[in-house]
């Protein structure tokens, strides 16, 4: 079921996922197709989320975005300053900028990285974690991890543990989702684009995800004729067959790396679930050095396991 | 194919043992037509034993040299001396339609004239040197009108073994299936009232499809693809020649690797982890005589509504019913009789009970 509308504001609108953002241009949506839009989400009550560029929106947008209840996604380098203060999300390229930048509780920060950068930047970390309360760092190179990186990241996940832990200890209940995501989920929370999310580019028409919009892809409908995605049901769970029988629930399940690497929508890379599984069983550990300090999630188990592909018990 | 990227691909296999790590192997040689090109594969059947020999690998001596051949260039010199060579790891299957009328249909040299005479001649040699191999039949729709009598006829040929189904494109029209039906009844009273089913199988009469399929134990995938690498003359790597550009009518081709990189493994995953409910419409997952109800992945990926392999195509479903019903009749009719003969028991013992050949 349908439940949010994720709005690019224009072409070069900030990625705040595994997808480059696209090249400038002054290609902002129509003010007209953005009234629709927001009419659309309306009758259908899903929620909005509009994704800015970088380039102050023209004056006459912004009543018209006022007409709705959304959230907002903006990159750290936005020129309008206002909005970035108002932003539901806040976007950072790369690590550059972040110790600098005034962190607001209550607010999410994106990280979008490489892996290398991931894995020289380990102890920005640290003086992050303190001042900020949801902390969302996207590797934009998954598809490109190779042995050596599994080892160095299942490390670098070892070693923010007792970070986390002395945050939790001191009372701040931070949450960072490479780590902490897991901990709190009883089942599959992924990002669910063609199923529970929608995208409508600056084209004027649906998109699976503003991925699928940026490479090219076909459009799934349009204003004019509604959502129509052919072979819906693959974008749910229960059509994925490794997916449904994991439970590295934190995993972000892209639909669009999926396509990239295996051609469909359903099946994710061996790379994609050995990191989710990096994770989960880092989240488990944390989970564990909680406790340590008192009662913590006593309802939520996550049960040690020996493998980090679930295509690996399918094979079987 | 260069023998130069024969010999790529068969290093490349033969030195990733853990990628393919199945007991035996099947060496496939498809053309057109591939004993045009003998003395090649000759140089590269040669080059696989020798390699699988000096690597001590598990498949020396447990390998096969597959063929399937329009049958002209059988009696040659070079064929034969080929055959004589690997006869114990040979099988090779002679593509004849049918009747002189039904084959001359289609099988037509350059300047149009048939082949039967041609191909029919070398059927006794054949025969002789594998008399257990089979021939394959591919019905569409013009060849509706013939089922019967081609089935026959290749049986009277001296085949015993008809592999034949309807092709899984959406080629079928209304009344199709009807057609079909009453030359499956007409076969069925033939093979049965001339005692046929003694020694001659057709792979339309298969003793337990039509039946309901449980969706958790009865939920692999009929098609093998993914499981079957398949190269084309440039060295290129699919999941089965069927998703090679020439297969294809609408989509792009899928690569999944090549003889120099070696296989994508991640473009195998969704080969590896299809079944079939996930493919399926809730019409098949509910359907009464789903089994034996086949399906080919490419002609799926081909005719889907997106680029997936998980649309499973249902253009053959009122054909699949009605085989069923003319299989019902068959083994209703064929055990009466047996049973009326008093030789029920002596049947079940020295006949296999044949299942379904998945692809």
């Amino acid at each position: 079921m349908l439940k949010y509308l994720i709005i690019p504001l224009a072409n070069d609108a900030v990625s705040f996922c595994h997808y480059e953002r696209g090249n400038a241009s002054d290609r902002l949506i129509d003010i007209d197709m953005l009234k629709k839009a927001i009419f659309w989400a309306m009758t259908e009550n899903v929620n909005v989320q509009f994704v800015y560029p970088d380039k102050e929106m023209p004056s006459e947008y912004k009543p018209v975005i006022d007409t709705i209840d959304h959230a907002k996604i903006v990159s750290s380098h936005c020129e309008d300053k206002v909005l970035t203060d108002e932003a539901d999300i806040v976007v950072f390229d790369g690590w550059n900028d972040l110790d600098a930048f005034k962190c607001q509780s209550g607010k999410s920060y994106v990280v979008r990285t490489d892996k290398s950068g991931l894995f020289d930047n380990a102890d920005v970390f640290k003086s992050l974690f303190p001042k900020l309360d949801r902390l969302v760092v996207v590797i934009t190179d998954i598809d490109k991890f190779q042995e050596s990186d599994f080892q160095k990241y299942e490390a670098l996940l070892n070693a923010m543990i007792p970070i986390i832990k002395e945050e939790y200890g001191k009372g701040h209940s931070l949450h960072f989702n490479l780590l902490t995501d897991r901990m709190f989920l009883d089942k599959m929370n992924n990002c669910n684009a063609g199923d529970e999310t929608i995208t409508l580019a600056p084209d004027g028409k649906f998109y699976i995800c503003p991925a699928f919009y940026l490479d090219g892809s076909k459009a799934v409908g349009d204003m004019e004729t509604g959502l129509d995605i052919k072979n819906r049901q693959l974008y749910r769970l229960d059509h994925a067959p490794i997916c449904r029988k994991c439970d590295a629930w934190q995993c972000r399940r892209c639909v669009w790396l999926n396509r990239k690497t295996t051609l469909e929508v359903n099946t994710p890379s061996h790379e994609q679930c050995v990191v989710a599984h990096i994770e989960r069983n880092a989240s488990r550990r944390l989970l564990e050095e909680i406790r340590t300090l008192g009662e913590f999630l006593p309802e939520n188990e996550i049960k040690e396991i020996d493998y980090l592909d679930p295509f690996e018990i399918i094979k079987q | 194919m260069s023998f130069d990227i024969a010999k790529q691909s068969i290093d490349y296999i033969l030195s990733n043992p853990e990628l393919f790590n199945e007991p035996s192997v099947e060496f496939d040689f498809i053309g057109g037509e591939p004993l045009m090109e003998v003395k090649l594969i000759d140089r590269i059947c040669d080059y696989l034993k020798s390699q699988m020999y000096k690597r001590n690998h598990k498949w020396f001596n447990s390998y096969r040299f597959c063929f399937a051949t329009n049958g002209l260039l059988y009696s040659s010199k070079d064929v034969q001396e080929f055959i004589n060579k690997n006869h114990t790891h040979l099988s090779i299957e002679i593509t004849i339609d049918g009747t002189k009328a039904k084959h001359d249909l289609n099988r037509i040299y350059k300047d149009g004239r048939g082949s039967y005479e041609d191909v029919v001649k070398n059927i006794p040699l054949w025969l002789e040197q594998f008399p257990d191999c089979g021939t394959k039949v591919t019905i569409s729709h013009a060849d509706l009108p013939y089922v019967c009598e081609s089935v026959m006829h290749l049986f009277s040929l001296g085949i015993k073994v008809v592999n034949i189904n309807v092709v899984f494109e959406d080629v079928w029209v209304d009344g199709d299936d009807k057609i079909f039906e009453t030359q499956l009844l007409n076969l069925a009273d033939k093979i049965i009232d001339n005692n046929l089913y003694e020694n001659c199988v057709c792979s339309f009469f298969v003793e337990n499809i039509g039946k309901p399929m449980d969706q958790i134990l009865d939920n692999g995938n009929w098609c093998g693809s993914g499981k079957m690498l398949s190269i084309d003359a440039a060295g290129n790597f699919y999941p089965c020649t069927r998703f090679a550009q020439y297969s294809l009518r609408e989509k792009k081709c899928v690569i999944i690797g090549n003889c120099v990189d070696g296989i994508d493994s991640n473009k195998l995953r969704p080969f590896l982890t299809l079944d079939r409910t996930t493919q399926s419409p809730q019409k098949c997952i509910d359907c009464e005589v789903a089994s034996g109800c086949a399906w080919c992945q490419g002609e799926n990926y081909d005719a889907a509504d997106t680029d997936t392999i998980y649309q499973r195509s249902t253009a053959i479903c009122k054909m699949h019913k009605a085989r069923v019903r003319a299989n019902n009749y068959y083994w209703n009719k064929l055990f009466r009789k047996l049973e009326l003969e008093g030789r029920r028991e002596e049947y079940n013992a020295t006949h296999k009970k044949q299942t379904e050949k998945p692809c």
